[in-house]
C-alpha cells in the first residue's frame, strides 16, 4: 500500500484563531455597553452611533458571526484536515474565506452604528453585505467539500456530517430570508410582508442558532472532546441518531418565537410540538459528550480544556432542556417578551459557544506553537470568572424575565391591572440590569486573562506553520473496498450525503412556509388597512434605523392582560403592508400596536426628546439628532418604488410629485398639530416630524373600520373585518 | 381568528400527521441503520479522531501544561 506524506495547513487555523480573540473582546464589550445603557442611559455619550437601539445589533452579530463564526472557521478548519488526512482543498479559497469573512464584519462595525440595518434580528445587514455573505459562504462550501472529496480516510466522522450539514442549511436559510427589494445602496425592503416574514424570519433566526451555534460545534464537541480526553466518543452509534434526529427536527421549529402572536395557530403548534420533541436528539448528545469522560473524570479537575469542555457540554444540555420548555405556549405566554429568553439565549452563547471556544482555543495554542500552556492557574482563573459570569449574567435575567412576566398578567382583585403603568413594571427590575452587568464584566475579564494566556503561551513557543502528516493513498482505499450499504454506503459518498442532508432540511421549511405563500387567505385581509403614507414611510424607515424594535414589540397577544394594557389584539391582516414585519420580541419598553392616537403629537415630540420629562425614571435614551437631522426625501421615490415592487398598491407615478405633495402636506399637519401643544419651534423637515407620523398611524387602521364590524368584535373579530369573509 | 385561518386553508390537519410521520419514518429509519452497523466498524469509526496521521505528535502522553 503506498503511503503518501503530505502537511496540514495550520496558518489558516491560527489566523481564525486570532481574529477568534480580538472579535471576542469588541463582541462582549458591546454587550456590556448595552447592558450598561440600559440602567444609565447616558452611557450612550449622546451619540447617535452607539445608543441601545444601533449597539445591540451590533453586539449580537460581532458575537454571532464576529466571534463564533471566526471559532467555528477555526475548528473546522483544524479538524477537518485531520479526520479527511488531506490539506484543505484550496488555500486560496482558505484565505478567500478569511478575508471575505473579516471584511463583512467589519462592514457590519460600521454600517450598524450607522442605522443602515433591515431590522431582521441576526439577518440585520443590508443586501450588499448579504451578496458578500453568499459568496463568502459558497467558498467556504466548496473548499470544505472540496478537502472531503479527496480525503485519504475512507470514511466520514460524525463531526463532518455536521459541518456538512451546516454548510448547505445556512446557505438555505440566508438567502431566502435575504431576499429584498433595494431601495438605495444602503436599504431594502423583505419581499415578504407581516405574517409571511415573521415566519420567514423566524424560521431563519432559530435556525441560525441551530445550524450556526449549534451543529458546528456539535461537530467540533465529537471532535475535540475525544481529542481531549484521549479515548472515543461513549457511543458512535448515538451519535449517528442525535445527527439524523436533530437536523431534521431543528428546521420546524422555527414558529416557536411567534407563539399567541397573529401567526396561524396550525404552524404555531407544529412548531411547538417539534420544538419540544428536540429535547430528545439535543440529550442524547449531551450524555454522548459527558459520558465519553467515563473513567477520565480526575482529567477534569486538572485540565483546562476538559474543563471548559465540560461546562460548554452542560450548558448546551440546560439550553436544549428549557428551550423546548420556552415553547410550551402556556411557559412561553409567561416568558416571551421578557428577559428570561435573554438568559436562555446566554446560556448557549457564555456557556455553550464561549466556553467551546476556549477549550478549543487552550487545545490549539500549545499543540500548534509546539510548546506548553503558559499558566494553568491563569486559566482556572479565567475559567472561574467565566463561569461566575455567566451565574451573574443568568440568574437576575431568570428573576428579572418572571418578575415582569407576573407583574405584567397580575390583576387587582377589581378586575383592574395590578400594574397598568409599564415603566413600573422596568423599574422593578432595574436592580437585576445592574446585577446582569456585573456578570458580563465577570465574563470579559475572564476573556482578556484568557487572551493575555495564550499570547504568552504563543510567545514561549514556535509556530508551526505545518504539520507533517502520512496516510495510505486514497487509490489504493478505493481498490480495498468492499461493496458498502446502509449508513456506511451514504456517508462513504459525501455528494449524496449532502443531498440528503438537504433534503431533510428542506422538508421542514417548505411543510411550513410554502402554504403561507400559496394561500392568500392565511392573511385575512382586512379591507380598512391601508399602505403607509409617503411621510410615513420615512417614519416607519427612521424606526427602523434606530433600532425601536429591540425593545417595542408590536404584537398583542389574545390575552386578556395584554388587550387591556395596549388595546386591541393584534389580527394578522394589519401586517399586511409590513416590509419589514416589526413585531419584535423583547419588551424593554411597552408595546407600540396601538400607539396611534393614544397621546396628542406635542407629547411624543417632547417624550423623543427626553423620555424622563414624560415618563419620570424611564430608562430610554433621548433621541436629540431626530430634532437636528433633516428627512431624507431625495430617497422617497427609490423607497416607494422598490416598496411597489414587493408589492404595496402605490398608484403608477405616485412618488414622481404627488407623493411629495402628500408627505409635505401631512408633514405641515403635524407641525400645526404641535403648535397646540406649545410646540412653535419644530421645522416641518426635521426627522421627528417623520417618527410623529408613523408613531400616529400604528394600530389605527383597525379603528377606522365599518362600525357594524367593531361592533361584532370580540366574537368573531377578523371574519367580521375581512373583505372576503368565510362562506 | 384562528377559526377562521384554519377552515379557510383547509385540511390543516394534514400538515401535522404528514410531520409526524416524516419524523417518525426518518427516526425509525435511522434508529434501525445505526443498530445494524457492525460493532467493530463503529469502534473504528469512533477512533478517528485519534488518529491524524501526524508524524510527530506534539506533546503525546505528556502533560500539556506547566
Amino acid at each position: 500500500m503506498k503511503t503518501e506524506t503530505f502537511k496540514y495547513d495550520n496558518r489558516i487555523v491560527r489566523a481564525f484563531a486570532i481574529a477568534t480573540m480580538i472579535w471576542s473582546v469588541v463582541g462582549m464589550s458591546a454587550g456590556l455597553l448595552a447592558a450598561v445603557q440600559l440602567f444609565w442611559p447616558e452611557a450612550n455619550l449622546s451619540l447617535q452611533f452607539v445608543t441601545f437601539g444601533r449597539l445591540r445589533p451590533l453586539h449580537t452579530n460581532a458575537v454571532i458571526f464576529a466571534f463564533v463564526g471566526n471559532g467555528m472557521f477555526m475548528g473546522v478548519y483544524y479538524s477537518l484536515q485531520r479526520l479527511c488526512k488531506a490539506r484543505m482543498f484550496s488555500d486560496a479559497l482558505s484565505w478567500i474565506n478569511f478575508w471575505g469573512w473579516n471584511a463583512i464584519i467589519v462592514a457590519a462595525a460600521l454600517t450598524l452604528p450607522l442605522g443602515f440595518t433591515t431590522s431582521k434580528e441576526y439577518a440585520e445587514l443590508e443586501w450588499p453585505i448579504d451578496i458578500a455573505i453568499t459568496l463568502i459562504w459558497v467558498a467556504f462550501t466548496v473548499n470544505l467539500i472540496g478537502t472531503i472529496l479527496k480525503r485519504r480516510e475512507k470514511h466520514l466522522y460524525v463531526a463532518i456530517w455536521f459541518y456538512i450539514a451546516t454548510a448547505v442549511t445556512v446557505a438555505v436559510l440566508h438567502i431566502v430570508n435575504s431576499l429584498e427589494v433595494p431601495a438605495g445602496m444602503f436599504k431594502s425592503y423583505s419581499i415578504y410582508a407581516g405574517v409571511q416574514d415573521a415566519l420567514v424570519q423566524w424560521w431563519y433566526g432559530h435556525n441560525a442558532v441551530a445550524f450556526f451555534l449549534t451543529t458546528p460545534f456539535l461537530g467540533l464537541m465529537y471532535y475535540f472532546l475525544p481529542k481531549a480526553a484521549n479515548r472515543p466518543v461513549f457511543s458512535y452509534r448515538l451519535s449517528i441518531i442525535h445527527f439524523w434526529a436533530l437536523i431534521f427536527l431543528y428546521i420546524w421549529a422555527g414558529p416557536h418565537h411567534l407563539l399567541y402572536t397573529a401567526l396561524p395557530d396550525w404552524a404555531q403548534s407544529l412548531g411547538m410540538v417539534f420544538s419540544v420533541m428536540l429535547v430528545a436528539p439535543s440529550w442524547g448528545g449531551m450524555l454522548n459528550g459527558l459520558l465519553t469522560l467515563r473513567g477520565a473524570w480526575d482529567k477534569v479537575r486538572q485540565d483546562p480544556v476538559l474543563k471548559f469542555m465540560v461546562v460548554a457540554v452542560t450548558a448546551y444540555g440546560m439550553a436544549t432542556l428549557e428551550g423546548p420548555m420556552l415553547s410550551i405556549k402556556s411557559v412561553n405566554s409567561l416568558s416571551h417578551y421578557t428577559d428570561w429568553t435573554i438568559a436562555h439565549v446566554h446560556t448557549g452563547a457564555l456557556g455553550w459557544n464561549g466556553f467551546i471556544i476556549f477549550s478549543m482555543l487552550y487545545w490549539l495554542f500549545p499543540k500548534m506553537w509546539n510548546t506548553q500552556l503558559y499558566s494553568v492557574k491563569l486559566a482556572n482563573w479565567h475559567f472561574w470568572l467565566g463561569l461566575l459570569g455567566i451565574m451573574f449574567y443568568a440568574i437576575p435575567m431568570y428573576w428579572a424575565g418572571v418578575t415582569q412576566g407576573l407583574m405584567w398578567k397580575q390583576f387587582t382583585p377589581d378586575g383592574f391591572l395590578q400594574y397598568p403603568n409599564f415603566l413600573e413594571t422596568v423599574l422593578q427590575i432595574v436592580p437585576m440590569y445592574r446585577l446582569r452587568a456585573v456578570g458580563g464584566s465577570l465574563y470579559l475579564i475572564g476573556t482578556i486573562i484568557g487572551i493575555y494566556n495564550l499570547w504568552r503561551t504563543a510567545k514561549s513557543g514556535v509556530f508551526e506553520p505545518e504539520t507533517e502528516a502520512q496516510a495510505p493513498a486514497r487509490a489504493d482505499l478505493a481498490h480495498d473496498a468492499k461493496p458498502e450499504h446502509g449508513h456506511r454506503w451514504i456517508e462513504s459518498k459525501p455528494v449524496l450525503f449532502t443531498v440528503f442532508t438537504t433534503v431533510a432540511i428542506l422538508i421542514g421549511g417548505a411543510i411550513e412556509i410554502i402554504p403561507m405563500y400559496l394561500i392568500r387567505s392565511n392573511v385575512p385581509t382586512i379591507s380598512s388597512v391601508k399602505p403607509y403614507t409617503p411621510l410615513e414611510v420615512l417614519g416607519r424607515d427612521l424606526y427602523i434605523r434606530e433600532g425601536c424594535v429591540g425593545c417595542h414589540s408590536q404584537m398583542i397577544r389574545p390575552f386578556r392582560s395584554e388587550t387591556e394594557r395596549y388595546g386591541d389584539y393584534s389580527k394578522a391582516g394589519e401586517f399586511v403592508f409590513d416590509h419589514p414585519f416589526l413585531w419584535g420580541s423583547k419588551r424593554t419598553g411597552p408595546d407600540l400596536q396601538r400607539e396611534g392616537g393614544k397621546y396628542p403629537d406635542a407629547w411624543h415630540y417632547n417624550h423623543m426628546e427626553d423620555p424622563r420629562s414624560t415618563s419620570p425614571g424611564s430608562i430610554m435614551p433621548p433621541y436629540p439628532w431626530l430634532y437636528t437631522q433633516r428627512l431624507d426625501t431625495n430617497s422617497l421615490p427609490a423607497r416607494i418604488a422598490a416598496l411597489r415592487r414587493v408589492g404595496v398598491p402605490y398608484a403608477p407615478g405616485f412618488e414622481n410629485g404627488d407623493a411629495q405633495k402628500d408627505l409635505a402636506t401631512q408633514a405641515a399637519r403635524i407641525v400645526v398639530s404641535l403648535r397646540v401643544g406649545s410646540i412653535t419651534n419644530a421645522p416641518a423637515d426635521a426627522e421627528i416630524i417623520g417618527l410623529i407620523a408613523y408613531l400616529q398611524r400604528l394600530g389605527t387602521d383597525i379603528k377606522s373600520a365599518p362600525a357594524a364590524a367593531q361592533s361584532t368584535e370580540g366574537s368573531v373579530p377578523v371574519a367580521a373585518l375581512t373583505s372576503n369573509p368565510n362562506p | 381568528m384562528i377559526r377562521n385561518v384554519l377552515s379557510d386553508i383547509g385540511g390543516v390537519g394534514l400538515y401535522g400527521v404528514v410531520s409526524i410521520c416524516l419524523f417518525f419514518l426518518v427516526f425509525t429509519g435511522a434508529l434501525i441503520w445505526t443498530l445494524l452497523q457492525r460493532p467493530s466498524l463503529m469502534r473504528a469509526m469512533g477512533d478517528l479522531p485519534l488518529s491524524d496521521g501526524e508524524t510527530h505528535t506534539m506533546n503525546e502522553g505528556e502533560s500539556r501544561h506547566e
